[in-house]
């Protein structure tokens, strides 16, 4: 009874001459892991990108389903789009990119402000999903006293807060070993489809990948196979 | 391999283009501004006889004025410069360039830059020498012959120039090879000892008692040091609290910000009060001038009133000497911020990305990192103005300070200092931009 959350079709896009889309189809359904596979440079990370609404495709269609109906994406303006991200994509990239300036907390709490929630509830929300993620008593600490592991649970907890329908993930196990990569792993699991929340995960690492429902190859701007996880 | 590398970059390509104009205009305009102060001094050094010495010290505590602000835009130009090679150290490696390669690109980089900056500086220093002859003083046009700097001068400059950004480049090196991709991921917010207020209003109370025993100095020449002395201590104090003061306001704004965007901007000050007061320090020196300025404007309308023909002269270039100061020091303010502020940016370009990618409109962005500047910017400007205020009480009395006319002064140049500020972040706005949709 799996319903879909993105259905893309015919996803081109090109940069300069370069090819990075060719031609993309891709369903995603409610509750499912799905691992974006590939050579680097084989479109991956533009794939994602256009998945989310941050570039817009020169072909092809992005339709995002919720309960509020189905919106088309690629249909929606700059501002739209921006507010679509805000309000029911979260992210986490490769590097954390939190900002350095503000603690832990307030990472995780500028996600709810930036949706007009208060700063005291989006504080207190913010150090629930702290505590959840293991990271009980490290609120208060600026992002440069976190190892890298803890910092990218910051980012997963900031990307769940706002109670985001689908997270994106571009290799965000990218910069950390391999034990560290699976507990970050374990955590994003469990607090998006642990949740019945859907994750879309860009990696090289088939250690990571396998943690997946789903895994898809990509070369040259193409879908080139897919695989059903365990 | 360097020069096949060099040219690899150097080629006009998307972010490329923006990032070296920054520099090279940054450098051009600290040039352009250094020679026409030079060139402006020089006038007066041609004159020989008493009065003429009297200018010559004025002009020396001009020159002082400018010389701070001179040099914070030049240190801001060569860290922009520095940036933007560590942008692209990562590029570099991944072409194959060995590390010495890397380092003497950079430092090559660095120097050209600055020289094509410096030699824009110059044409434009020679297009404003016609203007600059225009300006009175003594009743004579300096005259462009009498502005206009010798040859040698002219060409050494852009060399010294060039110079000092391959000097700042290999010494910022050191700082790329212990932390390779620049990121700051400072431990712990800095902190400032409460210390520095006890000897800061120490030496404010010092600068009071000088100009308390002014009046009864027996020269004209030992009432303009003792003006210096008390004018540099009060400026010196003012670079000792001014951070101090920024961070404890800050800190108040941290805990009670209820947007986004205040919050980010009390933490951005919070990171290094330094660095906001380093940005707005040169508006610190305006105001204070303002008061003076002010203060000073309405003590000559009495004397000019009552004095002979030569004394009216010498108040009237001093107003005028004034007013070159204060737009000159305006001038390099604003570009200090904005080559500031571009810097920064371009510093944290990927973390805008990915604002920007979360969904934080750039217009929150922009927000931040205004309200960043100007909350500072106005505690700066009003703090300064008050120290002045208090430094000038012995001399004129208060009538003076809440006179018409000084008030006027006082507020016309706050109103631009503060309004330049403005327009260098307007200014800066479309790289923001940029940056966030790269
Ligand atoms: N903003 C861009 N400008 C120019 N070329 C780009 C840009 N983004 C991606 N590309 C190119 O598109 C191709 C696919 O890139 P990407 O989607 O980032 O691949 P992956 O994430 O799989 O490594 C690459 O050849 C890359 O160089
Ligand atoms: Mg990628």
């Amino acid at each position: 009874m799996s319903s879909f959350v993105i259905e893309a079709a015919g996803l081109s896009r090109s940069f300069g001459s370069t090819r990075a889309l060719a031609g993309v189809d891709l369903s995603v359904r409610t509750g499912e892991s799905l691992a974006i596979m590939g050579a680097s440079g084989s479109g991956k990370t533009t794939l994602l990108h256009c998945l989310a609404g941050i570039t817009r495709p020169d072909a092809g269609t992005v339709g995002f389903v919720s309960g509020a109906g189905r919106v088309e994406v690629t249909g929606l303006g700059e501002r739209e789009r921006s507010r679509l991200r805000r309000e029911a994509f979260g992210f986490v990239f490769q590097q954390g990119l939190l900002i350095p300036e503000l603690t832990a907390v307030e990472n995780v709490a500028l996600a709810l402000m930036l949706n007009g929630m208060p700063r005291a509830r989006a504080e207190e929300h913010g150090r629930g999903w702290l505590a959840a993620l293991g990271l009980a008593g490290m609120e208060d600490r600026r992002i440069g006293q976190l190892s890298g592991g803890q910092a990218q649970r910051v980012a997963i907890a900031r990307a769940q807060v706002t109670g985001a329908s689908v997270v994106f993930a571009d290799e965000p196990t990218g910069a950390l070993d391999s034990a560290t990569s699976a507990d970050v792993m374990r955590a994003l699991l469990d607090s998006t489809t642990g949740q019945g929340r859907t994750l879309i995960l860009v990696t090289h690492d088939a250690e990571v990948a396998g943690r997946c429902s789903r895994i898809v190859d990509m070369r040259d701007g193409r879908i080139v196979g897919e695989r059903v996880s365990a | 391999m360097i020069a096949r590398v060099a040219w690899l970059l150097a080629r006009p390509g998307t972010a490329g283009a923006a990032a070296s104009a920054l520099p090279v205009t940054a450098f051009g305009i600290v040039t352009a501004l250094l020679l026409t102060v030079i060139g402006g001094a020089q006038a007066f050094w041609t004159w020989t006889d008493d009065e003429g010495v009297l200018y010559q010290a004025l002009a020396v505590i001009a020159l002082v004025l400018l010389v701070v602000p001179l040099v914070s835009l030049g240190g801001a130009a060569a860290r922009l410069s520095a940036r933007r090679r560590d942008d692209r150290l990562a590029t570099l490696r991944l072409l194959g360039a060995t590390p010495a390669a890397v380092s003497a690109l950079a430092v090559i980089e660095s120097a050209v830059l600055a020289a094509v900056g410096a030699v824009a500086g110059v044409v434009v220093y020679l297009a404003v020498v016609p203007l600059l002859g225009l300006i009175e003083f003594r009743g004579e046009p300096l005259s462009a012959s009498g502005v206009l700097l010798p040859w040698p001068v002219l060409v050494a400059v852009p060399f010294g120039i060039a110079a000092l950004a391959a000097l700042s480049a290999v010494l910022g090196l050191r700082q790329v090879v212990i932390s390779p991709l620049g990121v700051r991921t400072r431990q712990e917010a800095p902190r400032l000892h409460w210390v520095r207020v006890v000897i800061g209003v120490g030496v404010v109370a010092l600068a009071f008692g000088l100009m308390a025993v002014l009046r009864v100095a027996p020269t004209t020449m030992v009432i303009l040091g003792m003006l210096a002395v008390a004018f540099g201590a009060s400026l010196a104090v003012l670079n000792l609290i001014g951070p101090w003061v920024i961070r404890l306001v800050a800190r108040g704004q941290a805990s009670r910000a209820k947007t986004p965007a205040r919050l980010l901007a009390a933490r951005t000050v919070l990171e290094s009060p330094k660095g906001a007061w380093r940005q707005v320090g040169g508006v610190a020196m305006t105001s204070f001038m303002a008061v003076f300025a002010g203060t000073g404007v309405a003590v000559l309308g009495v004397m000019g009133a009552e004095g002979d023909a030569e004394s009216q002269l010498l108040v009237t270039d001093i107003r005028t000497g004034i007013l070159i100061t204060v737009v000159g020091s305006f001038l390099m303010v604003a570009c200090s911020v904005g080559v500031n502020q571009a810097a920064g940016i371009l510093d944290r370009g990927e973390l805008y990305r990915s604002l920007d990618m979360l969904g934080m409109p750039v217009a929150t962005m922009d927000a931040a990192r205004r309200r960043a500047v100007m909350s500072p910017l106005r505690i700066t400007a009003i703090g300064s103005a008050v120290t002045a205020a208090i430094v000038m009480l012995p001399l004129t009395g208060i009538t003076l300070i809440v006179a018409p006319e000084s008030l006027l002064v006082i507020a016309g140049v706050l109103a631009a200092g503060i309004g330049i500020v403005w327009l260098g972040l307007l200014a800066t706005r479309p790289v923001l931009e940029r940056a966030a949709s790269a």
